[in-house]
């Protein structure tokens, strides 16, 4: 694609501005299944985005044939595109903002083939023989992703980013009694000769079993611990309450809140898209805007909403580097891009001694459908298990937690310090609750 | 080319004479467009979406903001095998989608609804965009006088349409033959079993017309099929495409389906439903002395290994001595999808599909959900008001 010629037309035909966005996604994967090589899909994709603005309004347009055979057909199209959007949305193609780079320092090493199918046959043995109540390992498998991104407009701006991660993902399946447990994790690997499959399989294989012999429980509120991992996809799932966007287009819980206090004093949100610990760090969102650390949540006061150019023209504010796509054919969004729970002083074991009598939940699931983004409210199918005397004992299953999230994290009495970085760019600590709505039987 | 170099580098070379000659097939499309998208002018579809607001707001003054999306998908397929086979699809779709806010002092609520199907824009003619948006409006004014949902195990209506979310979260999933080759799901092993009440009949049927998962032919080019899961609570076939078919030792019953090229194909469902009954819809409410009706289901998820589901309720109300009380919020429906279809008692025969997106390991693809309303005489309901 002749980029330049293709700005040139678009402000030949009338555009203010024009930009053009490629990201180039190439992706191998390896799957193990019973000692031989499961599936294997190498994939190879280039994706262009285009943005014009016409008459003050944005056109959209994406594709993966992006040859220049296409561009008056495509520039005209884009042109009828702008002509029927009626939104008075101020629109935004950004201009150049100088910014210090910031760069990645994960390595991560390209392994020979034969090396990751060593690695996968290992792992699927050291599953089968870890306990004799192991009745299968489903899934194990490696995946390289290397993703590229650029951006070019027309006001000059041209920025890039490149990331490479691998990743290798193992589940296993343990049955007593006829009753069937599962469990699945995954870890980024730099250099597989330095990774610890002795851990990885333990921590898999232990939390499966565990999970054996699990009865549900009497409904009720109860002091609970969610674990690092059921916190990190419970933030997940609600950092969607940050976005200025749903806060200007006013069907967010926070929109009036700016300023006010929304959770506990004991907790700070950061979003940090250069967060060194993250595997995945930008330099610049998908509108070309530099990214920075700043605080969300400061001692329970909502600080700051995240923007994007449009959202933050609405509420009269600065993008905050925020203006992520879901992918290169989408619109630009708002979303979080490494955003975590300041972490505190105890460790998980501390804390169940200091809640003494409680659940710790270590699992939530069905969290793309359980939540009710207008209101907060929730209600999750959830697992874990029970503290006596500040000890694990009996494992639970087949309950649900539920409640509002704001009112649940104003009941924060111990902030943990087991934060981590995983593959998902929002995470937290395990957090212990003075109360959460149990239902069982 | 570097990706067959890839491939080669993982699977190792193998020296043979390869010679193919492809043939094409041709076959009557089941399901012709009338009105192409592509045809239509952006102002004529806008105006689709203009409709719908316009019958959300108008619909009640507490309605103080909507959102409509319009989706219009053509895809074209071919598939050319090493045996030979060379065919291919044409497949349009068209979805509608509304959400409507409402607020009353401090109390925010939504509702929604977003119909489609396998057809062009002549769907809007049976299927108006008012309709869509009053729906949406409908359900966001029910929910600001919703109360807390209460919690425990209780006999639970499930309606129609939606509703059949829970047999494609609590059993569907688990009778693709993904998890079944692998004995990675409750119903491996069970063909021939009683796995529901003898009441409950399911199809997983991908060739009704226009249906919003519906196919000429799979991903793998099989032609689609109406496959008989369940006949009278016994079970009678999985869904299976070709690779877990020779790893099953049983043919592939074209229900290979993929989001797009970058995925590989791997049995999925298509218009998934349970057959109707004969008890009528008054009668379900019978003898509850305390209960649920779910009206309208939002998603839900399911762990085909341990069975184990989650379901949200969007729209829901309290039976009390038979008869709705009030509605509630905040709702989840969770189980174990063996239990479940057992404890299906009642099936009534307003049968009424709906659609959806249903994700898997081969991304993310339109499916029908349908029932008629049925009643399950025990399920675990999470709420937040502990009684």
């Amino acid at each position: 694609m002749n980029r330049e010629m293709w700005i040139k037309k678009a402000l030949e035909e009338g555009f203010e501005s024009f930009e053009i966005y490629q990201d180039v996604e190439e992706e191998k994967k390896y799957t193990w299944y019973k000692g031989a090589l499961d599936t294997f899909v190498t994939s190879h994709v280039t994706g262009t985005a285009l943005r014009g603005i016409y008459g003050g309004r944005l056109a959209n347009y994406a594709t993966e044939d992006s040859g220049d055979g296409q561009m008056e057909k495509v520039i005209s199209l884009m042109k009828e595109q702008a002509q029927a959007v009626t939104s008075e949305d101020q629109v935004f193609i950004r201009e150049p903002k100088d910014s210090e780079e910031y760069k990645d320092t994960h390595c991560f090493e390209i392994p020979a083939a034969d090396e990751v199918k060593t690695l996968l046959s290992d792992i699927e043995k050291m599953i089968l023989s870890y306990d004799e109540r192991v009745i299968s390992v489903n899934e194990v498998e490696w995946e390289e992703i290397v993703s590229k991104r650029e951006i070019v407009n027309s006001k000059g701006l041209s920025v890039k980013d490149k990331s490479r991660i691998h990743v290798v993902i193992a589940e296993c399946a343990v049955m007593e009694n006829e009753e069937v447990k599962d469990s699945f994790d995954y870890k980024a690997v730099e250099k597989i000769s330095d990774f610890d499959k002795e851990a990885f399989v333990k921590k898999i294989c232990d939390k499966a079993l565990k999970k054996l012999g699990a009865s549900s429980l009497k409904s009720g509120n109860y002091p609970v611990i969610i674990d690092r991992d059921a916190m990190s996809d419970l933030l997940g799932a609600f950092s969607y309450l940050f976005s200025g966007d749903l806060i200007s287009k006013g069907i967010s819980p926070l929109r009036d809140k700016l300023g006010k206090e929304i959770f506990s004093g004991k907790i700070t949100v950061v979003d940090d898209p250069r967060c060194p610990e993250s595997y995945q760090t930008d330099n610049y969102d998908d509108e070309g805007c530099p990214t920075y650390k700043k605080e969300v949540v400061k001692d329970g006061v909502f600080a700051l909403a995240l923007q994007n150019s449009k959202t933050a023209a609405k509420m009269g504010t600065e993008s905050t580097g925020n203006g992520f796509k879901a992918g290169y054919a989408s619109a630009v969004g708002v979303s979080p891009m490494n955003c975590y729970i300041v972490p505190g002083e105890k460790s998980l074991e501390e804390l169940m001694a200091e809640m003494g009598e409680g659940l710790v939940v270590d699992d939530v699931a069905g969290l793309h459908a359980g939540i009710d983004h207008v209101t907060g409210n929730f209600s999750l199918q959830c697992a874990g298990y029970l503290v006596e005397g500040g000890k694990r004992t009996k494992s639970v299953s087949l309950i649900t937690m539920a409640g509002n999230f704001l009112d649940m994290m104003k009941k924060v009495k111990e902030v943990g310090s087991d934060l981590e970085w995983g593959l998902s760019n929002v995470t937290a600590p395990s957090i212990l609750f003075t109360e959460v709505a149990i239902a069982g039987e | 080319m570097p990706l067959i170099s890839d491939l080669v580098d993982s699977i190792g070379r193998a020296e043979k004479e390869v010679s193919v000659q492809l043939k094409e097939v041709e076959y009557e499309n089941a399901h012709p467009v009338k009105i192409d998208f592509e045809t239509v002018s952006l102002k004529d579809k806008a105006d689709l979406l203009m409709r719908a607001t316009k019958a959300a707001q108008e619909a009640d003054d507490r309605i103080i903001k909507v959102q409509a999306n319009l989706l219009n998908v053509k895809e074209k397929v071919q598939i050319s095998s090493s045996e030979g086979k060379l065919i291919g699809d044409t497949r349009v779709r068209t979805r509608i989608a509304v959400s409507a806010f409402s607020c009353e002092g401090d109390n925010m609520q939504s509702g929604s609804d977003a119909p489609g199907a396998g057809m062009g824009l002549e769907y809007y003619e049976e299927m108006t965009p008012e309709e869509v948006g009053r729906e949406a409006a409908r359900e966001a004014i029910v929910n600001l006088s919703a109360k807390d949902c209460p919690s425990g195990k209780m006999p639970v209506i499930i309606d129609n349409g939606f509703g059949g979310v829970i047999f494609h979260e609590a059993c569907g999933h688990a009778l693709e033959a993904t998890g079944v080759a692998k004995n990675a799901s409750v119903f491996a092993g069970k063909l021939g079993e009683r796995i529901a009440n003898t009441c409950v009949s399911a199809v997983d049927d991908g060739t009704i017309p226009g249906a919003w998962g519906s196919q000429n032919i799979d991903d793998e080019g099989n032609f689609q099929q109406r496959r008989e899961l369940i006949k009278d609570g016994i079970l009678s076939t999985y869904m299976i495409d070709r690779l877990n078919g020779r790893r099953m030792g049983m043919e592939s019953t074209g229900s290979g389906r993929r989001q797009s090229y970058q995925y590989e194909p791997t049995s999925r469902m298509s218009n998934t439903f349970i057959l109707p009954g004969d008890t009528p819809f008054e009668e379900l409410f019978e003898g509850i002395e305390r209960g649920l009706y779910a009206k309208k289901m939002g998603g839900g998820s399911v762990n085909p290994q341990t069975g184990e589901f989650n379901f949200a309720v969007n729209e829901g109300y309290l039976i009390i001595d038979g008869k709705i009380a009030y509605p509630v919020k905040g709702a989840a429906l969770i189980g174990n999808g063996r239990d479940i279809l057992m404890n299906i008692t009642k099936v009534s025969d307003n049968l009424s599909r709906r659609q959806g997106m249903c994700g898997s390991i081969s991304g993310s693809i339109p499916t029908d959900v349908g029932q008629p309303a049925i009643l399950v005489s025990s399920i675990t309901v999470g709420g937040t008001a502990n009684e």
